[in-house]
């Protein structure tokens, strides 16, 4: 994925998230974290991620 | 971290250190309340863009009215970052040494999330380059300095001040405009206006042309204020400092010691009352405090900003034209309001000129009209990107940026999405194939049809004296033709190409010779490097048909002098 891509599938994220609405925000954002699982199919990356994702230290 | 202390003093406003000179309201000669004589062009606004459309269409030998409400360039904080693209232009425009002299290069910039830095950026820049990616200059020097070259176009550029357009009739031959000035009030007539009169364009509504876009919420406080400090120029931003939480705030530096400071407001802040001074300065106070900058420092210019991204579906209605402000608004990240106004303005005037003087028909002014709104969509699309970053429209994109932040201390890979996206020059859709009459696939490299040329260090002839130079500077206001040649020019090409333009427009021709110079009379540049020679993919034979704004119109590796009579015709007379 180059530098445009990004660009551009994080826009499509952002407005398909607007669209979604904050109310269901949260369910949309743990199904696409699943639907994520299946496709990087790797347990020890998926680990990896989740320990990266984890809280944000203030 | 210091917040707002009610026993310390407010802080004083300071002036810009600038005194503008006030220009006097001028009555032309009138029989009773009427304008003797038709005018050919008349610009509305002595801004930026009405000024460079008027040295335009100088350039080319046209005169032009302009009128201006105001009795002076203008105040308070505006355009202050000019970019390359603009510096070509404005050297076109015969104004560049000023903007060189008093502006403040930079190359790049740096964010910031929370403490951390989280992205360092450099616009495309190397040393081959004859102007810096972008300067920072305030926008009463921009306009005095193009009013500075106005006063060397004497008899083709008449500035009338303290002239308010009150009313406007297009028609078919042209329009008859209102004006009140303080002397009194007179009618005129002009076979073209154009309409370089900003946000509020009265010549767009007297054309019937509407706004369409997005207007977003967010808001953003804009303030200007004396500090001096050693800080390199670039460009800065915070998101979430520890001096503002929450807030995103922008800073550059301008000449003088002048800062500008752009920071958020939030979302339940009431703007009426967050410009108010003493809500606005105890914040400046706490981010100068967390930069550790100990000078003293003053407010010069506070003003309220909400990102617009909207465009007229088209810039020509009959013989009205728009440009600038006038024809679309865009978000100021990305700072491409002014320059994509001198690009509007360059474009327009060698069209208008040829069309004004008979060389061309009046549907090229269509094309003026098609490329820059396409211009401005391409602008538009950049800026709406940058505004959803820099000011989220919604918790999604609130969201997603805090995630993006956070991640990009660590993650490389993701900075990117902070990037600024800096305004480029643009690109036009080049003539369709059959008017080439070859293969588009014909060279490897080189700036296409429609592209802007590459600008590239070569040496310059003219007669028996040379000088290092570039390639633009061996333009002129008509139109171009770049050879590629070891040897003379053959005189199959130029003779007839010769007679073809003394019937029609002039086409010059500059051979480019490579590493060693052949004999020649005219202008003409020797590549040293044969860097410039590789940058276009060029070969012996080879020819770049380039428009008087510098923009390719036509490539081809043997031309002959049928391409290129073929090019400028389907130029000048689009159907």
């Amino acid at each position: 994925m180059n530098e445009q891509e990004l660009d551009e599938v994080y826009g499509d994220f952002c407005r398909t998230l607007s669209a979604v609405s904050e109310a269901q925000a949260t369910p949309f954002l743990a199904r696409f974290a699943l639907l994520a699982f299946h496709e990087i199919n790797d347990v020890r990356r998926i680990r990896a991620l989740i320990q990266e994702a984890g809280p944000e230290r203030a | 971290m210091t917040t707002s202390n009610p026993t310390r003093p407010s802080r004083a406003f300071v002036p810009y250190p600038f005194t503008a000179t006030r220009h006097a309201a001028r009555l032309p000669g009138l029989v009773g309340d009427e304008e003797t004589g038709v005018h050919r062009v008349l610009i509305v606004g002595a801004g930026p863009v009405g000024l460079a459309t008027a040295l335009g269409l100088a350039n080319h030998g046209v005169a032009s009215v302009v009128l201006e409400a105001d009795d002076s360039v203008c105040t308070g904080s505006r355009a202050i970052c000019i970019s390359r693209r603009s510096l070509e232009i404005i050297d076109q425009l015969g104004a560049l040494p000023a903007f060189l002299n008093t502006g403040l290069p930079w190359l790049g910039g740096r964010s910031f999330y929370r403490n951390d830095e989280v992205l360092r950026f450099q616009m495309p820049h190397d040393t081959a380059q004859r102007l810096p990616p972008m300067i920072n200059i305030q926008q009463y020097y921009i306009e005095q300095f193009l009013l500075d070259a106005c006063k060397t176009r004497r008899g083709l550029i008449d500035i009338r001040w303290q002239s308010r357009v009150s009313a406007i009739q297009p028609d078919a031959a042209g329009a008859s405009i209102q004006v009140l000035t303080p002397s009194g009030e007179y009618r005129c007539r002009t076979q073209w206006l154009i309409g370089c009169d900003g946000a509020r364009s009265i010549v767009r509504d007297a054309a019937g042309l509407k706004l369409e876009g997005t207007s977003y919420e967010g808001r953003y406080v804009i303030a200007d204020i004396a500090l001096k400090s050693e800080r390199p120029v670039e460009r800065l931003a915070w998101f979430d400092p520890p001096s503002n939480p929450g807030s995103t705030i922008l800073m550059h530096r301008q000449p003088d010691d002048i800062w500008r400071i752009d920071y958020q407001l939030r979302d339940d802040e009431d703007p009426e009352e967050a410009v108010r001074p003493d809500n606005v300065i105890p914040r400046i106070e706490s981010h100068l405090q967390m930069m550790g900058e100990r000078e003293d420092w003053s407010p010069i210019w506070i003003s309220l900003y909400k990102a617009n991204a909207l465009t007229l579906n088209r810039y020509r209605q009959g013989r009205c034209l728009l440009a600038g402000d006038a024809a679309h608004l865009v978000p100021i990240f990305g700072v491409r309001g002014a320059n994509s106004g001198f690009e509007d303005a360059h474009n327009l005037a060698w069209k208008l000129a040829l069309v004004v003087s008979g060389q061309a028909g009046d549907a090229l002014l269509d094309t003026y009209s098609e490329e820059r709104v396409k211009a401005a969509r391409e602008n538009l699309s950049a800026g709406i990107k940058s505004t959803e970053f820099m000011s989220p429209p919604n918790f999604a994109f609130q969201w997603m940026r805090t995630a993006a932040l956070s991640l990009a201390v660590k993650h490389q890979w993701i900075r990117s999405l902070i990037n600024p996206r800096q305004t480029q020059a643009s690109a036009y859709a080049g003539p369709p194939q059959p008017v080439l009459r070859r293969a588009a696939t014909e060279f490897q490299d080189g700036p296409a049809p429609g592209a802007a040329l590459i600008d590239l260090p070569l040496m310059i002839w003219d007669g028996r004296n040379s000088r290092a130079g570039h390639l633009t500077q061996l333009l002129h206001p008509g139109f171009t033709l770049l050879y590629f040649t070891h040897a003379e020019l053959p005189l199959s090409l130029t003779a007839p190409l010769a007679d073809w333009s003394k019937r029609h427009v002039p086409v010059r021709i500059v051979p480019l010779f490579v590493k060693v110079r052949s004999s020649n009379a005219g202008p003409s540049g020797t590549d040293i490097s044969g860097n410039l020679w590789r940058a276009y993919d060029a070969q012996v034979g080879s020819a770049y048909l380039i428009r008087p704004d510098g923009h390719v119109l036509a490539r081809w590796h043997r031309a002959t002098n049928d391409d290129i009579k073929h090019a400028m015709e389907w130029i000048l007379h689009h159907e």
